[in-house]
C-alpha cells in the first residue's frame, strides 16, 4: 500500500511539474505582461520601461525558475491589480471557496448516493422514475438560472436564508445547493448502474445462498464494490467545486477563489492567474490522488 | 433412514412478455439423511432452476407456481422470505456454484467472509468464529489455511477458491449441500481433487448431497441415485448403477451412448510420412506492464515447441488452461506473431505465405459458436466470405458452392438465409466447420471445437469432423483439455504444460502408459463411468 501511495506520488508530482511550466509559459508568452500592467494605450516607453523594471526583459525559461522555485519558498509574486503578494489573496479568498466545495460536495452525496441506491434496488419502479426525473431536470438546468431562482423563491418570496454575502455558514446553504445539483445527476446515475450490476454479480448470489438478505446484504456485501466508480468521479467534481465555482461565487456575491479568478482576469493580472490556474490544477491532481488512493483502499485489487 | 428433503410436483414458470412459460413440471424428489444425489442434464434442462426454487434464488423472471416442498418434516412454503434466509440458507442448506472466479466477493478477506457467514448464524464470539474459519479451511485441505485468512480470493487459483467456497458453504454444518457444477470451471487435474473432496466431507460431516452436473461420468462417481432431466421433466430416476446399467428412457440411452462411442475406434486417414507442418523451437512471451522501480516481468506463453504433423494425420495438443496449446494453435494460423523459431507448411515458411494463399491452406475452428458469427450477417453471407474474398466468381457459382458445402456438415439449403441467433449451438458449430471448409483447405486447426456444447451435440460434431476427416482428407490439429475427445479423434497426442510440450507420442501409448508425472496425473483425472 505505501509502496502504491508512494508510485502515485511520483506520477502526480511530475505531472505537477508540468502543469507548471504549461501554465507559465501559456501565460507569458500569449499576453506581454509588461503592456498588461501597462494598459492598453500606453506608450511604447512606458511599457518599455516597466519590461526592465520589472525584469521582463530577461529569457522566459530564466523567469520560470524564479516563479517556479519562489513558489516553495512561498513567495507567489505580487499581484499588479490589487498591489498585494498573491499569496495573501489566496489566504483572503480561500476560507470561502473550501466551505463553498465541501458544502456542496455534501449536497451532491446526500441526494445522490441514497437515491441512487434505491433507485438500483427498485429497478423501474416508481423511485426509479422519480430518480431519473431528478438526475435529467439537475443536468438541464443551468446554475446562474437555478442560483437566480433559489434566490427568488428562498430568500425572497419565502426569507428563510439570505440573498448573498458569505458572512455566515447559513449564507452557504442556498449556493451550495446549487453548486451540489450539478453534480447530482452523473453520481446518481453511476450509483444506480454500479450497485445494478453488483445486485446481479456471483459473490452477491453467494452472500444470498448463505442466508444474508435485505439492508446488510446491501451495505455489507454489495455497497463497497459498487461505491468504486462514485470514488472516482466524486473526486473529480469536487475539483470541479473547486474550479468552477466562479458563476455561483458570483450569482451569490462571495468572495472566494473563483471570484478572484474573475477579477483577475479580467483586470489581465498574470501574477494572479497564473498562481489560481496553477493551484486548481494542483487542487485537482490531488483530489484524484486521494481518489486512488481510496479505490485502492476499496477495492485489494488496485494496491498494485 | 429417515426423510431429509421431499419436493413434490414443483413448477416453474418464467415471465416473459406477459406470457407464462412453465420451465420445470412435475418435479418431484425425495432425499433420504445423508443420501446423495445426482441430476443430470443438458444446459436448459431446468437442473439448475429447480435447485434455485429450493434455495429462493430464483432470478426475477422466474418465479414457483405450484408444488410442494417439504425439508426436515417442516413445509418451507409456510416460511417467509425472512425466516428462510435466517433459519435454513447456508445454515441447513448450502450451495456451491460453478464459477468459483466470481463467487467470491473480491474487495473482502477469505477470512472476513467466513467469519461473518458463521457468526451470522451462530450467536459466539469473533475469537470462536475465528477458530472455526481455521478448522473448516484445514478440512477443505486449502494449503497454508492460516495465511490466507487474511488474503483476498484474486491472490488464489480457481481450484482454492472453490475449496474457500466449499469452505464458506459448510461452515454451519449443513444437513444439505446442493453443488451446481462445482467442476465445470476448473482444469481436469483439478476437478479429481474437488470431487474426491466433496466426497470426503460429505462423510465426515454427514450431510446429504445434490450434485448438479451435465458430465455422467462425474455422477456416476459421486452419487448414490440419479435424476436424468430434459426440458424442464424428469425423465428418469433410480439407483445410479441401475439407471446407467439398463436405462429405461431413450434420452438417457442417447447420452451414455455418446460416452460409450468415444471408447470407439474412430476412422483412419491414410497418413503418409511427410511431414505438412514443421514447427522447429517456436517461443512466444509477453512482457508484464512495467512497474515502478522494477524490472517488467516476461512471461513465456510457448518455450521452444517443436513438433511436425505428417499429411494426413490428426495430431492433438491437451494440456490445462494456461499451457500455451491455443497459442501454438495461433502461431501456426498465423494469428499471431512468433518471438523465435520457425513454421514451416509444405516446406515452406508462414511468413513467407501470402495471406490469401495460407487462408487456401490451413483454416481454424474455434471455440464458442456464440461469439464467432457475425450476428448482422446471414449463414449464407458469413460462409460464402472466404470464397468471395479469395475467389473471383459469380454469385450463383458461390451460391451453389455455399449450399453444397452446407449440406456436407448436415445443414439444409433453408438455413442459407438465417441468422445465427436463430441456431443452436451445435448448428452454429457446423456452420463454423462449413465456414472453414469451403476453401477446401488441407489442414483444419480446431481449439476446443466441442467444449462449449452439449454431450449429445457434442458427439454430433466429432462424428462430422471425423467423417469430414477422411472425405476430405485433412490434416487436423485438435486443441482440446478433454481426453475422451482427444482418446476418440487424434493419432498422436502433444501434452503441454506451463508452455512446454512434456510428452509426444501415439495415443494409445500416451493414454496407457503415461511417462510423465504430470501427464499421468492428467490421464487418471479422467472420470469414466463407475461399474
Amino acid at each position: 500500500m505505501l509502496r502504491f501511495i508512494a508510485g502515485r506520488l511520483i506520477v502526480g508530482s511530475s505531472v505537477g511539474l508540468t502543469l507548471s511550466i504549461v501554465t507559465f509559459f501559456l501565460l507569458n508568452y500569449v499576453i506581454d505582461p509588461a503592456q498588461a500592467i501597462a494598459g492598453e494605450d500606453a506608450l511604447f516607453e512606458e511599457i518599455e520601461q516597466i519590461r526592465e523594471q520589472y525584469g521582463f526583459d530577461r529569457s522566459i525559461t530564466v523567469r520560470y525558475f524564479e516563479w517556479f522555485s519562489g513558489i516553495f519558498q512561498g513567495d507567489l509574486g505580487i499581484s499588479y491589480y490589487w498591489n498585494k503578494p498573491v499569496i495573501s489573496l489566496l489566504i483572503d479568498r480561500a476560507p470561502e471557496t473550501i466551505t463553498l466545495a465541501l458544502m456542496s460536495v455534501s449536497v451532491t452525496i446526500l441526494i445522490s448516493i441514497p437515491l441512487g441506491i434505491l433507485a438500483a434496488l427498485n429497478p423501474n419502479s416508481l423511485i426509479d422514475r422519480i430518480a431519473l426525473g431528478i438526475a435529467v431536470t439537475a443536468q438541464a438546468v443551468p446554475n446562474f438560472w437555478l442560483g437566480l431562482i433559489m434566490i427568488l423563491i428562498f430568500a425572497l418570496a419565502i426569507p428563510i436564508f439570505p440573498v448573498s454575502g458569505d458572512k455566515t455558514l447559513f449564507h452557504f446553504v442556498l449556493p451550495s445547493i446549487v453548486l451540489g445539483a450539478s453534480s447530482v445527476p452523473a453520481v446518481m446515475r453511476l450509483m444506480r448502474t454500479g450497485l445494478l450490476d453488483v445486485i446481479n454479480a456471483d459473490f452477491i448470489r453467494t452472500a444470498r445462498s448463505s442466508g444474508f438478505y435485505g439492508w446488510r446484504l446491501v451495505f455489507n456485501h454489495a455497497l463497497r464494490n459498487a461505491l468504486l466508480p462514485v470514488v472516482s468521479v466524486l473526486a473529480v467534481q469536487l475539483g470541479n467545486k473547486f474550479g468552477g465555482s466562479v458563476i455561483t461565487e458570483s450569482v451569490f456575491a462571495i468572495n472566494g477563489l473563483g471570484r478572484l479568478a474573475l477579477e483577475s482576469i479580467l483586470g489581465a493580472d498574470i501574477p494572479t492567474v497564473q498562481i489560481l490556474v496553477f493551484v486548481f490544477a494542483i487542487i485537482f491532481l490531488f483530489f484524484n490522488l486521494l481518489a486512488d488512493i481510496l479505490n485502492a483502499y476499496l477495492d485489494p485489487r488496485l494496491r498494485l | 433412514m429417515s426423510d431429509l428433503l421431499n419436493i413434490q410436483n414443483l413448477e416453474i414458470s418464467f415471465q416473459s412478455n406477459n406470457k407464462n412459460l412453465k420451465t420445470v413440471e412435475n418435479f418431484s424428489i425425495n432425499l433420504n439423511e445423508k443420501e446423495s444425489l445426482g441430476i443430470v442434464g443438458e444446459s436448459g434442462s431446468g437442473k439448475t432452476l429447480s435447485m434455485l426454487a429450493l434455495t429462493r434464488l430464483l432470478p426475477k423472471q422466474a418465479s414457483v407456481s405450484s408444488g410442494s416442498i417439504i425439508f426436515q418434516n417442516r413445509n418451507l412454503d409456510e416460511l417467509d422470505n425472512k425466516n428462510f434466509y435466517k433459519e435454513i440458507s447456508g445454515k441447513k442448506i448450502s450451495m456451491i456454484f460453478q464459477e468459483p472466479m466470481t463467487a467470491l466477493n473480491p474487495v473482502h478477506t477469505i477470512g472476513k467472509q467466513l467469519l461473518e457467514t458463521y457468526l451470522y448464524h451462530n450467536n459466539v464470539s469473533v475469537e470462536k468464529g475465528i477458530e472455526r474459519a481455521l478448522e473448516i479451511l484445514d478440512a477443505v485441505k486449502l494449503t497454508k489455511y492460516k495465511q490466507r485468512m487474511d488474503q483476498y480470493p484474486h491472490q488464489l487459483s480457481g481450484g482454492q477458491r472453490q475449496r474457500v467456497m466449499i469452505a464458506l458453504a459448510l461452515i454451519n454444518n449443513p444437513s444439505l449441500l446442493i453443488a451446481d457444477e462445482p467442476t465445470t470451471a476448473l482444469d481436469v487435474t483439478v476437478q479429481k481433487e474437488i470431487i474426491q473432496l466433496i466426497s470426503d466431507l460429505r462423510e465426515t460431516i454427514g450431510m446429504a448431497l445434490i450434485f448438479i452436473s451435465h458430465d455422467l461420468g462425474v455422477v456416476s462417481q459421486i452419487s448414490d441415485n440419479v435424476v436424468v432431466m430434459k426440458n424442464g421433466e424428469i425423465v428418469e430416476k433410480g439407483k445410479t448403477l441401475k439407471v446407467l446399467e439398463k436405462p429405461n428412457h431413450p434420452y438417457t440411452q442417447g447420452l451414455l451412448d455418446c460416452l460409450f462411442k468415444l471408447e470407439d475406434e474412430q476412422k483412419k486417414n491414410q497418413i503418409k510420412d511427410t511431414p505438412i507442418i514443421k514447427v522447429k523451437e517456436i517461443s512466444k512471451s509477453y512482457k508484464l506492464p512495467a512497474k515502478i522501480f522494477k524490472k517488467p516481468e516476461i512471461i513465456y506463453a510457448v518455450k521452444k515447441v517443436s513438433f511436425d504433423v505428417k499429411f494426413g494425420e490428426t495430431i492433438a495438443i491437451v494440456g490445462e488452461s494456461g499451457s500455451g496449446k491455443s497459442t501454438v494453435a495461433k502461431i501456426i494460423n498465423g494469428l499471431i506473431n512468433k518471438d523465435e523459431g520457425k513454421v514451416e507448411i509444405k516446406g515452406q515458411n508462414i511468413e513467407d505465405i501470402e495471406i490469401s494463399d495460407r487462408a487456401k491452406i490451413i483454416q481454424p475452428v474455434f471455440q464458442d459458436p456464440y461469439s464467432t458469427l457475425n450476428p448482422i450477417h446471414t449463414i449464407g453471407y458469413i460462409v460464402s466470405r472466404p470464397l468471395t474474398i479469395n475467389q473471383n466468381r459469380s454469385e450463383s457459382e458461390v451460391k451453389e458452392e455455399v449450399i453444397k458445402i452446407l449440406r456436407l456438415v448436415g445443414l439444409s439449403e433453408e438455413y442459407y438465409n438465417r441468422f445465427p441467433n436463430q441456431l443452436s449451438g451445435g448448428q452454429r458449430q457446423r456452420v463454423a466447420i462449413a465456414r472453414a471448409i469451403i476453401l477446401k483447405p488441407q489442414i483444419l486447426i480446431c481449439d476446443e471445437p466441442t467444449s462449449a456444447l452439449d454431450v449429445t451435440i457434442q458427439s454430433q460434431i466429432l462424428d462430422l469432423l471425423n467423417d469430414l476427416k477422411t472425405k476430405l482428407n485433412i490434416t487436423i490439429i485438435l486443441i482440446s483439455h478433454d481426453i475422451s475427445v482427444v482418446k476418440y479423434f487424434s493419432d498422436r497426442i502433444i501434452v503441454m504444460y506451463n508452455g512446454e510440450i512434456i510428452e509426444m507420442g501415439n495415443t494409445n501409448n500416451v493414454i496407457n502408459i503415461p511417462k510423465d508425472k504430470y501427464t499421468k496425473r492428467l490421464m487418471s483425472s479422467v472420470f469414466s463411468l463407475k461399474k
